[in-house]
């Protein structure tokens, strides 16, 4: 793994977004409308709500070679479903501090409220995140956990 | 038979000859914890020969817990298929216990038996097994009772006995010879004569009666003892993952992406509840009281009735690990006094 | 330890229940017991060697138990916790069982030794317990113990982790969980653990692999310390059955202290408190959310 004082040279990070519909997913359309540039590195992935994300798509998501994951929703209060990204709130708590407890970088999962109408915030965290993941350099540990024991 | 002697620094000079050649050397040693694992060491320091048994046992280097089968890669001209190697580099296993040489010996009845395992049998091919005599462990051992015992050559191709300043070597086996010969230097002739018996720790065994058992198990398929018996089992499978002879795996498919992924074989338990369980729900084995009875009776009837000998050694490690509290020779020592005749105390309420 | 011993034989005499899970002496040590028959209760024992969470047993999926009939169940402070829990989570009725409390002053980490209780052989949970006499009980037994030995060693072991850097930490659970064969031990004897159909013996799609290769080990793991997050009990047990000696106890550990911390929850005996993933405040905190 990079440390955070090395650049790679032609690193091109892979983010995957676990993104709301009603609001994040609005947010970053509105985004593309407004023809705003933000950095390319991101594929979103759409689900009704925050709740509904199992912190196993954000492994799974590391698994199959995201760099980085950014997850993101409606604000609290609302939540087209009332309370999913309540529930979700607890539930991202808790896993990102597993996961920096079991040694992935803090840098490389990003939580994020995004409301249908903050285009710009949408920019703001697609590049934060990129750049955070940047510096981080590739997921290698993760890809190399692949195979078999010897 | 013919037995050489080497002493204990021509024993480190011979790791270090097998490391320098590029033989894996593996013998029980100390892992980060403390506790003592079959492992690879470059230096004879590293080993710990006579004294803790090992956590697990020597299947691993023969049915690795993962281990790939072939994996395939799909493109736009179809789909291709590797092969995984099915011979492997040379593989010294030094101090082995009795009980696990000779587990690995009696496995090789089944993997050669309807088919012969190109994998197992590849490992085994590359391994030269070296064992020490044993001098026991605690009160869970009942290698006797199985027919093994600490002293018990079965399964190595070199038994290893300790003596003033080294080790007495016994050669049994071609592969040992060849061993011999070809590290000719390091080992001496006039071995002295044969040590005393090594151990008493296993002296006194459980009064386990193997034929009687294997018929009682023929019979008994429906017995209270089974609803008893396996009332403090949690059906965890951490007996069947330290057990030299458990060799029971499951066959998955694993994608990695949408065109590549490997298909590859996994250590499996017979005690888990899922390990029965049929498309349809249906559970032929419903509880635990079934699936233990499964394990006792594939060990202790189906195998030996099929190949012999009992699937099981006397390590001891199933009782040290359960967290139940399970006991197998308890269990084969109820069963030996149940199939003495009525009148006779059961195992009582479990 | 006639008190307990009477009050199962009394429980089994005028059949309130019949069975009573305790513990009793093994050909190597205590292990658990499932007396049946009034006269045989003297089998009976509660003593330091008695570590085991007898509240595993509860779980409905066990049908050779619960064919039994209704049980006694003989828990300590902990293990109380975890007969709550199964209340909560409405695995158990809180009629369908009689509980006996017993008073503790701290277990052996393994009971199979034959050594005495010192700080050096006492169970790490015990230090500074706060429930050595278990609140949720309808019978208590036993005489008061002084506190349990020893400082236990968990938090700081995992104030260690937490001060080494995340390449560290990797580090550190790749090795821990490179001798995981996914026996699924750690499961099968935690209370809490009673998923008919637990996620990760799912294979439509397969969240979590089931091969014990690095990556799917680290699957398993994580997902198990989740799922466990705020309603873990801390006996002990996962980490007292691996036959591969991983410290999981400083996974589920670390996670109700952020639990603790983040939602002012600890899981305890009261079967009424609600376990912490399943409800919410409006104001929990969310700095960590951009």
């Amino acid at each position: 793994m990079a440390t955070p004082a090395e650049k790679i040279t032609g690193f091109e990070p892979r983010i995957t977004a676990f993104v709301c519909n009603w609001c994040t997913y609005t947010g970053a359309d509105l985004a593309g409308t407004s023809r705003l540039q933000m950095s390319p590195n991101v594929r979103i992935i759409r689900l009704p709500c925050t709740g509904r994300i199992d912190p196993l798509f954000i492994l799974k998501a590391f698994e199959r070679g995201a760099d980085g994951v950014i997850v993101s929703g409606c604000h609290p209060a609302d939540c087209h479903y009332t309370s999913g990204n309540y529930h979700a709130r607890r539930r991202f708590a808790v896993l990102k501090e597993l996961l920096e407890f079991v040694g992935v970088e803090s840098g490389r999962v990003t939580f994020s409220w995004v409301s249908a109408s903050e285009g710009q915030k949408w920019r703001e965290v697609v590049n934060g995140a990129t750049e955070r993941v940047r510096e981080l350099g590739p997921f290698d540990a993760y890809r190399a956990l692949a195979g078999s024991r010897p | 038979m013919n037995a050489k002697i080497i002493s204990e620094d021509r024993l480190g000079a011979l790791v270090a000859d097998l490391v320098a050649s590029g033989t894996r050397v593996t013998a029980p040693a100390r892992a980060a914890d403390g506790k003592v694992d079959y492992r690879p060491i470059t230096r004879i320091e590293e080993a710990v020969l006579e004294s803790e048994l090992p956590r697990r046992s020597l299947k691993e280097f023969f049915l690795p817990p993962t281990e790939p089968l072939f994996s395939w890669n799909r493109d736009a001209s179809g789909v291709r298929i590797d092969q995984v190697p099915t011979s492997f580099p040379p593989h010294v296993v030094l101090g082995a216990r009795p009980c696990d040489a000779a587990a690995v010996d009696i496995l090789d009845r089944v993997m050669g038996w309807d088919y012969r395992d190109e994998l197992w049998f590849g490992r085994r091919e590359a391994t030269t097994i070296a064992s020490v005599a044993c001098r026991g462990v605690d009160g869970s051992c009942f290698c006797s009772a199985t027919g093994r015992g600490p002293e018990s050559t079965r399964g190595s191709d070199l038994f290893m006995t300790p003596t003033d300043g080294g080790f007495r070597v016994e050669v049994l086996t071609p592969k040992g010879e060849a061993f011999v010969t070809a590290h000719a230097g390091r080992f001496g002739d006039d071995p002295g004569p044969a040590a005393a018996g090594a151990s008493q720790a296993d002296a006194e065994g459980p009064r386990i009666s193997l034929p009687t058992v294997q018929a009682w198990l023929e019979r008994n398929f429906d017995h209270p003892l089974w609803e008893e018996i396996a009332l403090r089992c949690h059906g965890c499978g951490a007996c069947a993952s330290v057990c030299p002879t458990c060799h029971c795996f499951d066959i998955v498919d694993e994608a990695e992406g949408v065109t590549a992924g490997t298909r590859r074989r996994n250590w499996d338990t017979c005690q888990v509840s899922r390990f029965t369980v049929h498309a349809s729900g249906h559970n032929p084995r419903p509880d635990q009281g079934a699936r233990f009875r499964q394990r006792l009776t594939h060990k202790f009837h189906i195998y030996p009735t099929r190949f012999g000998e009992v699937l099981c050694t006397g390590c001891g490690r199933c009782s040290r690990a359960c967290p139940g509290g399970m006991d197998l020779p308890e269990v084969l020592q109820a069963i030996t006094r149940l199939a003495a005749g009525p009148g006779q105390a059961t195992g009582g309420e479990a | 330890m006639r008190e307990l011993q009477e009050l199962a034989r009394k429980l089994l005499a005028d059949g309130t229940v019949k069975v009573v899970i305790g513990w009793e002496e093994g050909p190597h040590g205590v292990r658990p017991a499932f007396v049946v028959d009034p006269d045989r209760a003297d089998r009976l024992v509660f003593d330091e060697r008695c570590t085991h969470n007898l509240a595993s047993y509860l779980s409905p999926r066990r049908p050779h138990l619960t064919r039994l009939g209704k049980p006694a169940v003989v828990v300590k402070g902990c293990d109380a916790r975890a007969v709550a829990g199964l209340i909560r989570e409405s695995q158990l009725k809180r009629e369908e069982i009689v509980v006996i409390g017993v008073r503790c002053g701290g277990v052996l980490a393994d009971p199979s030794t034959a050594e005495p209780l010192s700080a050096e052989t006492v169970a790490d949970r015990c230090a500074g317990c706060q429930a050595r006499e278990p609140h949720l009980a309808d019978h208590l037994v036993g005489e008061a113990h002084p506190e349990p030995p020893g400082k236990g060693g968990r938090d700081a072991r995992i104030g260690e982790l937490e001060a080494m850097t995340a390449q560290e930490r990797w580090g550190f659970w790749q090795a821990e969980l490179a001798r995981c064969v996914r026996c699924n031990a750690c499961r099968e004897v935690c209370p809490m653990c009673f998923c008919e159909r637990c996620v990760a013996d799912k294979t439509q799609p397969q969240w979590i692999e089931s091969s014990p290769h690095a990556r799917g080990n680290l699957a398993w793991h994580v997902a198990r310390a989740l799922h466990q997050a705020g309603r873990c009990v801390d006996c002990g047990e996962c980490e007292r059955a691996c036959p591969a000696d991983i410290p999981l106890g400083l996974l589920n550990r670390k996670m109700a202290r952020v639990v603790e911390q983040r939602f002012g929850y600890r899981a305890g005996d009261d079967p009424a408190a609600p376990a912490p993933i399943g409800v919410f405040k409006l104001d929990d905190a969310q700095e960590f959310i951009l």
